[in-house]
């Protein structure tokens, strides 16, 4: 199976640029997911390689084969494409049963009856679903509905699979279930898979690699402990995964890093970082809220990390762990421990290799400020 | 893409057809037909200076304006009644509000005079209980209560659509903060419906310039002439019709109604706005009127009964009476000579089936063609595609009879003498009537279409199946029951339609209305209320089975 190539893909609506220069290699096999909020070009990446929509510019080829190219005013009909998609709605045929869904496909393609059954069948039971086949659409749950997508984008032997959003309109338990049942599925089938989704669990455990996208821009390409240990900016660090991000000016650069003051409360902390930056830059920490730890004010910390004075908000107890929203001056800081029973004032302890900075940066909304911040 | 261009070309002819002889006409000092004609501005000086037309103008003005006020006294407190308020029979109403959509405002206009013209059955009664009659339906305030009447129901349905649609978590947060059912009513409801009361008056005013009937049964007597009618008696009834004048007064009356139609969809697009809840679908809780709501029920049923059944019942019962009036029980002169004198008559037997071949043939021809045009318009990628939405919606902004007169001109006028096969033929009624029906049948299918996802289109083009597999194998089984509501629309539509028929028609070719109108001016109102009970009977009848059918077909799906 073939790589997909995207090359600098460009689509402009009027004055409203939707993608800016999107540029990416599919490696055959691998499961990539296209990562970013509603309307950040994701869904228009996926339909300009599906053919249904055309790019302004730019070039898609699967394998040898080029889809689009708008240099040489070439484009291909979705139907000359052989890709499987699932939909977001699951786009299932409704005066269809499951078997004729299935069929169709294969009847444009011209493959004979016993053949047809036997594929169908082949694809249903890959599915789990061979018992349901005379069964119409709107007779099935939507857990069976969004599999019968997929046995439907299957059936013919597609070169790439694109997924939109497949799984977003399943309930929360069955959604994580069907991940799962999905990430094994694609690598029994080793098909090249395109993946869409807002959702940054999903992207983190299904993916090969993943690129998040905002407005248009591919932001950062890159495997999911890439994405979510080292990411590129203070956006991607902010939506993929939680994120605490605190002021900063820089007063010393070390060789390992540099020594801030926290505009929140005045205090000092080191952080390792190999960004470039220079006394009395202004800059934005960030840092996972697992990466943080609590202690109570008179325990001493371990020699290196860095000790920050807070003060417990509120204690949330969320089963398997504990989730604390800390006062650190006028900043709420959120922190996930195993330990409960904290309050009042308390030690924040964070080794300087588990933060990030960045240059200074609005990366949250002002809904979100306005939530995290409290009188000092 | 070819069929894209075929499509969009279709339309531009049938649209432009009628429209561009009519320009042409108006700035031609001779008939289009004649050769050495010279283009000059002289037919509209003439039109303003010697033709009356300053009078035609006011008097449209008068009854547009009155029309449009009496519209939205009867509708608007109406629609807020039976959709937001708790009423008995609440469900009842609603629908009856539905009917005057199948009759035609001729019908209406006939059975208005029947009962309360100057010989009508109510006037001669209330002259005999009072010795004299309050009211002069042959003025320009009868004409407008009437056609009020019959366009009540369009501005109901736009306020009601919007009084469903709008959140009724309004209200509630109204009720929460202790505001009672008439304070609601003022604060929240009424200000909601002002888009939906703007749009609406808007196409009340350019329904009322275009109609024919009720001012031509109306005015003629007594001499009162507005836009419509002056055309008919300028381009119809005088011996040597001046083309020119015809062309002018045709093209003025096109600009304000474009005009119209133009500001009505400008603003309906900003009124979209406004809906802010779409999909999840919340029941309005109904207020409760108190005591009020006897009021209301009073004010409706009176709508209903005396301005529609009473006129209607009142038709049927004039179609089997020799004379009809108080004065004598209308039982003593039953009579089925009314009904014997058009089956006896080849001619008028033909008008029956004449309607039926125009409207059956005609209905589905329209639906074909709006679907092609609603596919092309809202289902494909083509460059154009608004165009052709815009085309098809055009004719709303094209007055029956002027559709009439620019189509005898085109017809005239065509070229390779294509129009001599046409003209005098059904076929230039089905064209004329076709062009007239063409917004309803896009109309009301867009929206269906539009439901079915376009995913389950795209689904099926990567699934490799193309523009026209995709239609075929997928959209033609799913949209088959809005095609045949479509059906049911445009048959009632054209079945009604009459006026540019008046122009288009000939000896051969007369349908229902036109025969009505050549009965009525012999003075034959036994006949017409025969034709007219014929002509609702036919109606019921096929809304009846076509509803029967539609039942059956939903529940397969």
């Amino acid at each position: 199976m073939p790589d997909v190539k995207v090359s600098n893909l460009n689509k402009i609506f009027g004055d409203n640029v939707v993608l800016d220069n999107v540029d990416f290699t599919i490696k055959d096999g691998e499961f990539f997911t296209l990562l970013g909020p509603s309307g950040c070009g994701k869904s228009t990446t996926l339909n300009c390689i599906a053919g249904l929509e055309q790019p302004s510019s730019g070039a898609i080829s699967v394998g040898d084969t080029t889809f689009v190219d708008t240099d040489k005013k070439l484009f291909v009909p979705p139907e000359g494409r052989n890709l499987g998609m699932v939909f977001q709605s699951y786009a299932l045929w409704p005066h269809k049963t499951i078997a004729d869904n299935l069929a169709m496909p294969l009847q444009i393609r011209k493959v004979d009856k016993t053949e047809q059954r036997r594929l169908i069948d082949e694809a249903l039971d890959k599915v789990g679903l061979l018992h349901l086949r005379e069964r119409y659409p709107h007779q099935m749950s939507g857990g069976q509905q969004q599999r019968v997508a997929l046995a439907r984008a299957l059936v013919y032997s597609p070169s790439v699979l694109l997924l939109d959003e497949p799984l977003s309109n399943l309930d929360a338990k069955l959604r994580e279930q069907a991940r799962a049942w999905l990430k094994r599925l694609q690598e029994d089938l080793g098909i090249t898979t395109v993946y869409v989704t807002h959702d940054q669990d999903e992207a983190l455990a299904l993916s090969d690699r993943i690129a998040v996208m905002s407005n248009g821009y591919m932001i950062q390409v890159g495997t999911p402990t890439e994405i979510y240990e080292t990411p590129a900016t203070a956006e991607v660090a902010a939506f993929v995964g939680r994120c605490n991000f605190l002021e900063a000016t820089v007063t010393d650069v070390t060789s390992t890093g540099a020594a801030l003051k926290l505009e929140a409360n005045g205090q000092q902390m080191t952080v390792d970082t190999p960004e470039k930056v220079t006394v009395g830059d202004h800059v934005t920490v960030a840092v996972r809220p697992e990466k943080l730890a609590v202690l109570p004010a008179d325990d001493t910390a371990m020699p290196g990390t860095n000790v920050i004075s807070a003060e417990v908000l509120t204690t949330s107890y969320l089963g398997s762990r504990f989730e604390y929203d800390l006062k650190v001056g006028d900043h709420v800081v959120q922190v996930v421990n195993d330990r409960g029973g904290l309050a009042g004032a308390v030690n924040l302890t964070v080794d300087p290799d588990a933060c990030l900075i960045f240059p200074q940066a609005d990366v949250l909304s002002e809904d979100a400020q306005a939530l995290l911040t409290v009188a000092p | 893409m070819l069929l894209f261009w075929a499509v969009i070309i279709f339309l531009a002819v049938l649209v432009l057809a009628p429209v561009v002889p009519t320009l042409y006409q108006s700035l031609l000092d001779r008939p289009l037909y004649e050769a050495g004609g010279t283009l000059s501005l002289d037919n509209y000086v003439k039109l303003f200076t010697e033709a009356g037309f300053g009078q035609v103008a006011l008097n449209t003005v008068l009854f547009a304006v009155m029309t449009t006020v009496l519209t939205l006294v009867i509708a608007v407190p109406m629609a807020v009644v039976v959709v937001r308020t708790k009423i008995p029979g609440g469900r009842f109403f609603a629908a009856a509000m539905q009917w005057p959509f199948f009759i035609s405002s001729l019908i209406l206009g006939f059975g208005w005079i029947a009962m309360y013209g100057p010989a009508g059955f109510v006037s001669v009664k209330v002259q005999q209980v009072l010795g004299f009659v309050p009211w002069n339906l042959y003025s320009i305030p009868g004409m407008a209560l009437t056609e009020a009447v019959a366009l009540a129901p369009i501005a109901y349905t736009f306020c009601a659509g919007a009084l469903r649609q709008s959140d009724a978590s309004l209200e509630s947060a109204a009720q929460v903060c202790g505001a009672g059912p008439l304070r609601i009513l003022f604060q929240v409801i009424l200000p909601m419906l002002r888009p939906p009361i703007v749009y609406s008056s808007i196409l009340v005013i350019s329904m009322s310039i275009e109609t024919l009937s009720v001012p031509l049964l109306y005015g003629q007597p007594v001499n009162i002439q507005v836009f419509s009618t002056f055309l008919f008696r300028n381009g119809l009834q005088s011996i040597n019709p001046d083309y020119g004048v015809l062309g002018a007064a045709s093209t003025i009356i096109l600009a304000v109604t474009v005009g119209l139609v133009f500001i009505q969809a400008k603003l309906l697009k900003d009124a979209q706005r406004f809906v802010s809840v779409r999909g999840k679908a919340t029941r309005p809780r109904r207020l409760d009127l108190g005591w009020l709501k006897w009021v209301s029920v009073a004010a409706i049923s009176i709508y209903v009964v005396m301005g529609a059944l009473v006129p209607i019942v009142g038709l049927i019962f004039r179609s089997f009476t020799f004379i009809f009036t108080p004065l004598q029980s209308p039982l003593q002169s039953l009579t089925m000579a009314n009904y014997q004198r058009i089956f006896n008559y080849a001619a008028y037997i033909q008008s029956i089936k004449n309607s039926l071949i125009v409207a059956g043939l005609g209905a589905v021809l329209v639906s074909l063609v709006a679907l092609l045009a609603v596919m092309v318009a809202r289902r494909s990628t083509f460059r154009y595609r608004r165009v052709a939405e815009y085309l098809a919606l055009a004719p709303q902004a094209m007055p029956g009879i002027i559709v009439g007169i620019g189509l005898f001109w085109a017809f005239a006028y065509a070229p390779f003498g294509l129009g001599s096969f046409i003209q005098g033929t059904l076929w230039a009624l089905i064209i004329g009537f076709g062009l007239r029906a063409l917004p309803s049948g896009f109309g009301s299918l867009a929206p269906s279409v539009m439901q079915i996802g376009q995913e389950l289109d795209n689904a099926a083009r990567v699934s490799g199946a193309d523009w026209i597999k995709a239609f075929t194998m997928i959209l033609a089984k799913l949209i088959t029951p809005a095609f045949l509501g479509a059906l049911v629309l445009t048959f009632v539509t054209m079945l009604k339609e009459y006026s540019p028929a008046v122009f288009l028609g000939s000896a051969d070719t007369n349908i229902i209305g036109t025969t009505m109108l050549e009965l009525w001016v012999q003075g034959n109102t036994g006949s017409v209320a025969a034709l007219a009970t014929i002509q609702i009977a036919i109606t019921a009848a096929f809304v009846g089975l076509a509803g029967l059918l539609l039942k059956g077909h939903n529940r397969d799906a």
